[in-house]
């Protein structure tokens, strides 16, 4: 594959060379080694030709969102990622396939994140920043990862995390510009790396028991700082 | 001539007498004529009879027709006057030579001189009564102590009976069947015993037989002082020694020992008739019997002892320092006035006026509107508030990749954004207060604050600032002028002619001369030219012509 593009390569900079020694000889001219020019390669190119396949699992508590929301994964996907797409109904899974024309290695890579994230509880117009983005990350912990609960205080817990209609989890999302999925014990978030820090804090503040306005206190203290960047 | 005379004037006298005697003494008070003809007739016939006894005659007798009391009394004073002084004489003459006493009255009838000499005293004593009794009496006082005192020094009991003799000659003359001495003396112990109280009984009855006719005569001579006398007499008869040891429990304390009367009788009596009265011992004695000294005596120890026995009880609750409701017996301070002052400030009466006032302030302020509420006082802010973002707890509508695409965009500057609210009206508030500022220092004439830079680009008249004040209204400040380095059109340092030294002054000749002959050698040269030419010029002509 290479050669024919150095061959091709040389004849054009060898008509520079001649170009260049056409013009009024002004100069000595010294033979250099060719600087080698190369075209940035494709996907398809960067795995030797290869095809490379991504299955996601798809949990049972996301089949029907799947399957309501399908066209809307898959347009991105196929269409501006230039990934291959395809829900295997027996095995339950979503698999993804680079083409011959996709334009980057790390789309497919960042289309099994999307979907993953979609699996995981997220919107699709939320995981689609994903594709979008590259800064934006996935973390998740668990609730014993923090502090171990068990029965009431558990629920407890997690009733804390989400707040009344919801209202704590939309403020700390709000807040540091991430999006928050509490599925039980987990917690997945999604956002940039500092966003999710910060949310990441206040969610563990929160399970370790302080309340919501103190949290907010220090959310609207880290916002600003935030914010004040841009 | 004295008994014809009394024989003829004094039936109708005495029957005048006798009448005036009977009447009660409530009716002397009213106005009847018949008393008081008794009464002239009476005196009359006494005057007559006394008029014998005058020494010398003044009025031949008496004349009550037609005068009045004050009139009839003078006559009866122009009487008695010469005829007291005469008897004064005389008795003083009896004092002195008590044997002429005996001549004088006859000694063979005791009892009727007695009589006449009692009835003389009696007369006495009637025209004392009646007429003139207190300078009667005072007289006789007088000459009662000087009789007293004679008597005790030089007479004592041998002196009384000689008096008795003496008296005893008078009597048989005086008396008559009208007027018995004996009846005179008995109704004088009635009236003694009445005034004096049982002591003079006891004394009369000790000692009558013993100085019953000493008792006559005291009596006939001495007005109410009978006992005192006789008691003075029979006191100091024993012991003559005394008058010297008086003591003041022989004179005012009342004597348990009822033999022996001490009764002195000295300046005392110049308080009155009555005070000479010895103190009784008996302590049931009647009111009758007290003299008015021991009256208001008794009257100040009663009020003395109540007084001390009032001192002796607990005083009464009101004159008790502190006294609170149980120590005092129930509602007894409602009787009782009391004054206390309050601290307190009694709670002021609301009138009808203060009401109607207080209304009228009230509908008149709801019709103003004016009520005083309290507004609070703004605060002003030192700084800027911060732009605070409110914490949005709502799911947000804008998904994640949204949010980011519009950030992105914002940045880089791809979508005119329109710019935050409060920016617009930052720039328009800022704005308008600038043009306001403008406007408000105009009025004080820029003298803080310059106008504000609008970099704009605009011509500028270098006008002095004073013509363009003179012209506008407003004043115009000259910071928009020229600049003095703007219209300095040198360079380097400029120095004044005083301010240059000698070498200044050389070099400045040495420029000039320089620039003067740089000059000169131009106009040379044009003017080399100019020739040049005009010989060229002359040349071609010549060439040509």
């Amino acid at each position: 594959m290479e050669n024919p593009s150095a061959e091709s390569s040389a004849p054009t900079a060898m008509d520079l060379e001649t170009a260049a020694a056409a013009a009024p000889p002004r100069k000595p001219q010294v033979l250099f080694a060719q600087k080698p020019n190369f075209r940035p390669l494709k996907a398809h190119e960067i795995s030797d030709g290869q095809i490379q396949f991504r299955k996601i699992s798809v949990p049972p508590h996301r089949y029907t969102p799947l399957k309501k929301s399908w066209l809307e994964i898959y347009t991105p996907i196929y269409d501006e990622m230039k990934i291959d797409i395809r829900m295997n109904l027996k095995a339950r899974r979503v698999e993804l396939k680079t083409r011959t024309d996709t334009p980057d290695v790390s789309s497919l890579q960042k289309c099994a994140d999307f979907v993953h994230a979609f699996m995981l509880g997220f919107d699709v117009i939320d995981a689609v920043a994903l594709l979008r983005m590259d800064e934006l990350y996935v973390e998740s912990f668990e609730i014993k990862d923090v502090k171990t609960l068990k029965g009431e205080h558990l629920s407890r817990a997690i009733g804390r995390l989400s707040g009344k209609g919801g209202k704590t989890k939309f403020a700390i999302e709000n807040s540091t510009r991430t999006r928050i999925v509490i599925a039980d014990s987990k917690i997945h978030m999604l956002g940039s790396f500092a966003n999710i820090k910060v949310a990441r804090d206040s969610l563990c503040s929160l399970i370790l028991g302080s309340p919501a306005a103190k949290v907010y206190s220090k959310l609207r203290a880290v916002t600003s700082r935030l914010a004040e960047r841009f | 001539m004295a008994s014809s005379a009394n024989g003829g004037g004094n039936p109708s006298g005495l029957e005048a007498l006798h009448r005036l005697a009977s009447t009660e003494p409530a009716l002397y008070l009213t106005q009847s004529p018949e008393l008081s003809k008794s009464a002239r007739i009476a005196s009359e016939s006494l005057f007559a009879f006394l008029n014998d006894y005058v020494p010398k005659h003044v009025l031949s007798r008496l004349s009550t027709e037609g005068f009045d009391a004050e009139q009839i009394w003078q006559q009866i004073d122009l009487q008695t006057q010469p005829l007291l002084s005469s008897l004064r004489r005389q008795v003083r003459n009896f004092e002195k030579n008590p044997s002429e006493i005996g001549k004088q009255f006859n000694l063979d009838r005791d009892g009727v001189k007695e009589d006449n000499l009692r009835v003389d005293g009696k007369n006495k004593e009637t025209d004392s009564i009646e007429s003139e009794s207190e300078d009667f009496d005072d007289d006789d006082d007088d000459v009662d102590e000087d009789e007293e005192e004679d008597e005790e020094d030089e007479e004592e009991e041998g002196g009384e009976d000689d008096d008795e003799n003496d008296e005893g000659e008078n009597v048989k003359g005086v008396e008559d069947k009208f007027l018995k001495i004996k009846e005179l003396e008995d109704y004088l112990v009635e009236d003694e015993e009445r005034e004096y109280g049982v002591k003079k009984e006891k004394g009369n009855k000790r000692k009558s037989g013993k100085i019953a006719d000493e008792d006559g005569e005291d009596k006939n001579e001495e007005g109410d002082e009978d006992e005192d006398y006789e008691l003075g007499l029979m006191g100091l008869g024993d012991d003559g020694s005394d008058m010297e040891n008086a003591r003041y429990d022989d004179f005012f304390t009342s004597q348990k020992k009822t033999s022996q009367k001490k009764k002195p009788k000295y300046d005392d009596e110049s308080d009155g008739m009555d005070m000479d009265e010895p103190e009784n011992d008996d302590s049931d004695q009647t009111k009758q019997s007290l003299s008015t000294h021991e009256k208001e005596l008794e009257k100040l120890r009663a009020e003395i002892e109540e007084m001390e026995r009032a001192n002796l009880e607990p005083k009464t609750w009101t004159m008790q320092g502190e006294v609170s409701a149980a120590k005092r017996p129930k509602n007894s301070a409602l009787e009782v006035d009391m004054d206390f002052d309050q601290n307190v400030r009694p709670p002021p009466v609301t009138t009808v006026e203060d009401t109607a006032s207080l209304e009228e302030l009230i509908m008149k302020r709801i019709t103003e509107g004016q009520f005083d509420d309290v507004q609070r006082a703004p605060t002003l802010l030192n700084k800027a508030p911060k732009e605070r973002k409110e914490m949005d707890e709502n799911k947000s509508k804008k998904g994640l990749a949204e949010l980011y695409e519009d950030e992105y965009a914002q940045k880089t500057g791809l979508v005119s954004t329109a710019l935050s609210f409060s920016d617009e009206q930052k720039k328009e508030a800022s704005m308008l207060f600038k043009t306001l500022c403008l406007k408000l220092d105009a009025l004080s004439h820029f003298h803080f604050c310059p106008k504000p830079v609008i970099e704009d680009m605009s011509v500028q008249a270098n006008v002095p600032a004073l013509a363009m004040e003179e012209v506008a209204p407003l004043a115009v400040s000259d910071a928009a002028m020229l600049a003095p380095e703007e219209v300095f059109s040198g360079k380097g340092d400029i120095k004044e002619e005083t301010e240059l030294t000698k070498a200044d002054r050389k070099r400045r000749r040495a420029k000039k001369k320089r620039q003067f002959k740089a000059e000169s050698v131009k106009r040379m040269a044009v003017k080399t030219q100019l020739s040049t030419l005009k010989k060229h010029e002359n040349v071609a002509g010549n060439g040509e012509s």
